[in-house]
């Protein structure tokens, strides 16, 4: 028997969905799954019994929680695919919108994070999925395989007095760079989980932190860097610096 | 008065349409967005250096356009023009955009309409009928599409959201192994698309296109270059009827049309016409896609065609063949490779900037103001599918009145998606 495989979107800009079809693996994933809802290509509009949901997008309509519901139980596993599922995505720093992860309202199984997740990961993914396996993602932090690293330790007295290097620093950066923390620029790394090759870092751009914390509470994940780091006054200020892409949910 | 409701299918995130019934009549269609994003709002007090990353995740599809725009909307405030190194690499970006963009439309949302319109298929077909249906057609689609996604990864760092375009120019300089790889795919994709358009030829340029798809009266609006096909600089043009032309330039748009950051929509000075954005625009617009080899194809579809909104998926093919070919043509030139320093950011010259380009859909033009801070303090963003929902809404409207003196609800709701699909509503960015 097939898996019966659910596709759907929430609030999002379809990125991870073009990223799901663009992939390499995807043909061969619609070969090998009963695809039983995907709106995006197929005109089936009925929420069925399911063996894998995967959900993009955030929630940030009340409609939208009648449907994830409909959806959680209807499918044996639920997945959020991409940072907006995962976290809230970018959504979440809007001051008038509500906007939430999926495990706000429903309880998953599992994430495949990323803004888009990056096509390595997408195409594991989908091999475990289809095999029935569970999603497996590293619980290391970017720093621990960054270029950047080399063998100088993170000053973490430095001030961060800048979000992004200037374009000079940019094109100047190489294997033999500074980290970005030492140079007073913010990076991300520490507190984001690694699995994006360090695309940004070896284009000279320090992490925005896509890939979303490496544990499930950003809490304590959050709190130590913020007492590690000194951060300049403009930047105390500005919103929304940590997981660029998503606004930190601090549990009290 | 009754309204039913019914889903969007086979579209770019979620759309519904309310069809409104009185007295056994159907008085009017709407084609209705919901999940309405608000990233006007959320740019409002951002850094510059971060607007372009943030404006990227209004939509998947034509994130490029969007983080390209906003670059040259910043570098307006800086008073800067991206150097030509730069330049080639974000036309190649929207190159590759534009490929994945258009074949993703075309395989999964036009062609199994344009089957069934033109008898072809008479069924519905499913995801798994139309992946059989052309077997070919189904592998040289699926590869344009990975090609187009390469293209992006490669100049913009990841395919999606790419990282390179920044306020200033583009931080990526291809070797020439990157240069020899991507020529080889899009010799590739010419020549899948060469299959593909005989392909549609084939299939539907004997029958007359249906009239309940015919553009009524509308005006065209279009970037252009001297009336050259060119989607990242020039000025605009609107063209009402066949001779009427209003040339202008980016910075008298208001001139033209304007947005009340309050209401959604886009306020034209012309209330008395719809306006159309995209493909079919451009054709009318440019009097050159600057390519010799697709005359041929453009002169086997007589005027019946050019004025209904099916003829976008076939001008959907020939932007593909033609942006591919200009794309081999920029590989070739030596200062793709050439390193030229991005000017630093320091001084501000203006307290505002507007930008333009061509999204694949359609005119996207951002248009920011800055506070004393030197953060965003107003950002507008005119989007393609923003300005054609009017026109949609017209023609769904007018085809489900007529459909529905049969009084087959479902027919209705079936039938009028075929219009909205074949505009290639961009919802995500109709709901920035």
């Amino acid at each position: 028997m097939k898996l019966k495989i659910l596709i759907a979107s929430l609030t999002s800009c379809s990125g991870c969905i073009s990223k799901l079809i663009s992939s390499d693996i995807f043909p061969q994933f619609l070969e090998r799954i009963k695809l039983s809802y995907f709106p995006f290509i197929s005109d089936e509009n009925k929420i069925e019994e399911c063996d894998i949901a995967l959900i993009e997008g955030c929630i940030s309509m009340d409609s939208q929680i009648e449907l994830l519901k409909d959806i959680r139980n209807n499918a044996k596993k639920v997945y959020a695919l991409g940072t907006c599922a995962a976290f809230g995505g970018i959504l979440s720093l809007s001051k008038k919108k509500k906007a939430g992860a999926i495990s706000d309202i429903v309880q998953i199984d599992g994430i495949i994070p990323g803004c888009p997740p990056p096509l390595k990961l997408i195409g594991n993914c989908l091999i475990r999925l289809i095999d029935n396996k569970e999603i497996e993602l590293s619980e290391k932090n970017l720093c621990s395989s960054c270029p950047l690293r080399g063998n100088n330790n993170i000053h973490f007295e430095k001030t961060i007095y800048k979000l992004n290097p200037s374009n000079d620093e940019i094109a100047t950066l190489d294997e033999n760079s500074n980290c970005f923390l030492n140079n007073g620029i913010l990076c991300l790394g520490p507190i984001t989980r690694e699995g994006c090759d360090h695309i940004c870092i070896e284009h000279g751009i320090p992490c925005e932190g896509c890939l979303g914390p490496v544990s499930k509470d950003y809490t304590s994940n959050l709190i130590n860097f913020l007492s590690l780091i000194n951060l300049s006054k403009d930047l105390t200020k500005y919103k929304g610096i940590f997981y660029r892409f998503s606004k930190p949910k601090i549990r009290r | 008065m009754q309204k039913v409701i019914d889903v969007c299918t086979r579209v770019e995130g979620h759309g519904n349409v309310k069809i409104f019934i009185q007295n056994d009549e159907i008085s009017n269609v709407e084609f209705e967005i919901l999940a309405f994003r608000g990233f006007e709002n959320i740019l409002i007090g951002k850094k510059l250096s971060d607007v372009p990353k943030i404006v990227s995740r209004i939509c998947g599809l034509c994130h490029a356009s969007q983080t390209i725009v906003s670059c040259k909307s910043i570098e307006e405030i800086y008073n800067i023009k991206a150097n030509q190194q730069s330049v080639l690499v974000r036309r190649l970006l929207m190159a590759g955009e534009l490929l994945k963009s258009h074949s993703m439309h075309y395989f999964f949302q036009s062609f199994p309409d344009l089957l069934n319109i033109f008898n072809i298929y008479t069924k519905p077909i499913d995801i798994y009928e139309l992946i059989k249906y052309n077997p070919q057609l189904t592998s040289h689609i699926y590869d344009i599409i990975k090609i187009g996604d390469y293209i992006d990864k490669i100049f913009g760092g990841r395919s999606i959201h790419a990282i390179t375009p920044i306020p200033g120019g583009v931080i990526y300089r291809p070797s020439q192994k990157r240069i020899i790889i991507v020529e080889k795919y899009l010799l590739r994709v010419l020549s899948n698309l060469e299959w593909i358009i005989k392909n549609f030829v084939d299939l539907f340029s004997k029958f007359n296109p249906p009239e309940d798809f015919i553009i009524p009266n509308v005006n065209f609006l279009s970037l252009n270059n001297n009336k050259s096909y060119d989607r990242y600089d020039g000025s605009l043009t609107i063209k009402k009827g066949l001779t009427e032309e209003q040339d202008f330039r980016l910075e008298e748009y208001i001139d033209y049309f304007d947005k009340d950051l309050t209401i959604r929509g886009i306020d034209f000075t012309d209330k008395n016409h719809n306006y159309l954005v995209g493909p079919i625009s451009r054709n009318q617009v440019v009097e050159s896609y600057g390519s010799d080899e697709i005359s041929g194809y453009l002169s086997l579809f007589d005027e019946k065609w050019r004025n209904n909104i099916l003829y976008a998926s076939f001008l959907k093919l020939i932007e593909m063949y033609v942006e591919s070919q200009k794309s081999l043509k920029i590989l070739e030139d030596p200062i793709l490779k050439s390193t030229i320093p991005l000017p630093n950011l320091k001084s501000i010259i203006s307290r505002e900037g507007i930008g333009v380009v061509e999204a694949p859909r359609g005119l996207l033009i951002h248009h920011y103001r800055i506070n004393k801070r030197n953060v965003l303090k107003e950002a507008k963003l005119f989007i393609a599918t923003e300005i054609n929902i009017p026109l949609i809404n017209d023609m769904i409207s007018n085809y489900a009145r007529k459909l529905y003196e049969k009084k087959d609800l479902n027919k209705v709701k079936k039938e009028i998606q075929k219009i909205i699909r074949a505009f290639d509503p961009c919802i995500s960015c109709a709901t920035h």
